[in-house]
């Protein structure tokens, strides 16, 4: 009987104590963002700041001004790395994400009508691939054949060059750098 | 997980004390005679019966046995199916299917007079097989407000094919409430031995081992169960009484 009693209450332990995983916590990692940074052109293994970096999805934002920054990733910031969320499409298909990366974005915000900020557009094209997490957090997308492209819409491209690391096949989580953009 | 079970079990070992105490007296011996039925004991878990018309996302049934091999060992067994979808704020699945468990059940309880009680713990090795139909999921995004945008996949996926074994545990009583007539309740702790999981899915429930965690192995259950004794023969109880000398 005692033997019994033992397990009975041992049970219960167990039933109170063991319990609690359908809430997906903030440290699992799911969909992953495509983590960039920024290299200068002649010096190729050293890192550069782009001056005055204002980044946004495009037509999530129309030329933002310090009253209005809704829509940014960074605004107006000197950087040297920028995270972009990117859209999440059907599997197999081509997926693409563009983003406006405006470099001196002071120069357009200031009264000098003669200086004015570059407008670069980045290309992201890939396609998704759906992996099981967990039962909380359900499925993430990692992102596999990327194509990186860039284009200007004012006169003078401020991005010499846009490249996929070597290593980085495919973006499947945060660890490390997936692109380097040379200026 | 497994740090916060450890250390309430070693709680529990600290305060399970033992305590006997004795008295001795001069007694003489009688010696009583009950005639104790022995037989096939056929059943149905009434909770199951009771989840499949209260709970929308669950139908189940389970048909149980036991025949009484000794004073104290049964050979014991349930047969079940199920059907349960677990839903959630990412994804949407069912799970479909059949199982068995067989093994024994040890009386620990002594009965008085003729009673034929139990208090047992029993020991199973269970086996499912089953179907598992992901009916829609989303994709977890922490960023995709940025985007404005959610994306679900609502075309189900089935996996069919799946199997999981298991080991058991089971604490529990059994009383007759009346003539042949007996109800019992039971708990369940299951370790999973073996599954075969989908590809890129997991097993969230099986059927008999009910849902899985996470965080181990381990699966736990309780049951409600009512139950007919078949009685084929009757053998002799031997009780012998101690009585105090006058």
């Amino acid at each position: 009987m005692k033997k019994l009693k033992f397990i009975i209450l041992f049970l219960l332990v167990v039933l109170i104590s063991c319990e609690r995983d359908d809430i997906c916590a903030e440290t699992t990692p799911t969909t992953p963002r495509l983590l960039v940074e920024f290299y200068d052109v002649n010096e190729q293994e050293d890192l550069k700041p782009v001056t005055r970096l204002t980044a946004y999805g495009e037509g999530l934002a129309d030329n933002p001004t310090n009253d209005n920054t809704e829509g940014t990733l960074i605004y107006n910031t000197n950087s040297t790395s920028l995270e972009l969320p990117l859209i999440i499409g059907n599997e197999g298909e081509i997926t693409t994400s563009r983003f406006i990366l405006e470099k001196d974005t002071n120069l357009r915000l200031d009264e000098n009508v003669n200086t004015n900020s570059n407008i670069d557009v980045v290309e992201i094209a890939y396609e998704t691939e759906f992996v099981y997490v967990s039962r909380a957090c359900g499925y993430k997308s990692i992102f596999k054949n990327i194509q990186l492209s860039f284009d200007t819409s004012d006169d003078g491209a401020w991005i010499s060059g846009i490249e996929l690391i070597d290593t980085v096949e495919i973006v499947e989580n945060e660890n490390t750098v997936h692109v380097r953009i040379l200026h | 997980m497994y740090a916060s079970c450890i250390k309430s079990i070693i709680i529990l070992l600290l305060f399970s004390t033992i305590v006997i105490a004795q008295d001795k007296k001069k007694t003489v011996k009688d010696t009583l005679i009950y005639k104790q039925k022995y037989g096939l004991r056929l059943g149905a878990d009434i909770s199951k019966l009771a989840r499949t018309f209260f709970d929308d996302d669950y139908t189940g049934v389970e048909i149980m046995g036991d025949y009484r091999l000794t004073k104290r060992i049964y050979l014991a067994g349930e047969l079940g199916n199920e059907e349960y979808t677990l839903e959630n704020e990412v994804l949407s699945n069912t799970t479909k299917g059949s199982y068995f468990k067989g093994g024994i059940d040890l009386n620990f309880y002594k009965n008085w007079l003729d009673m034929e009680n139990m208090i047992y713990v029993g020991f199973r090795g269970g086996a499912s097989t089953f179907i598992q139909t992901l009916n829609n999921y989303s994709i977890y995004n922490v960023y995709n407000q940025y985007w404005n945008e959610q994306f679900n996949v609502e075309e189900g996926t089935e996996f069919s094919g799946l199997t999981a074994i298991w080991a058991e545990i089971i604490v529990g009583i059994k009383a007759e409430l009346f003539n042949n007539f007996y109800a019992g309740i039971n708990a369940q702790l299951k370790g999973l031995i073996t599954e075969t999981a989908p590809d890129n899915f997991e097993n969230l429930y099986i059927p008999g081992f009910n849902r899985t965690y996470d965080s181990g192995r381990f699966g736990v259950g309780f049951g409600f169960n009512l139950s007919y004794l078949v009685p084929i023969f009757k053998k002799d109880k031997v009780v012998v009484q101690e009585k105090e000398e006058e």
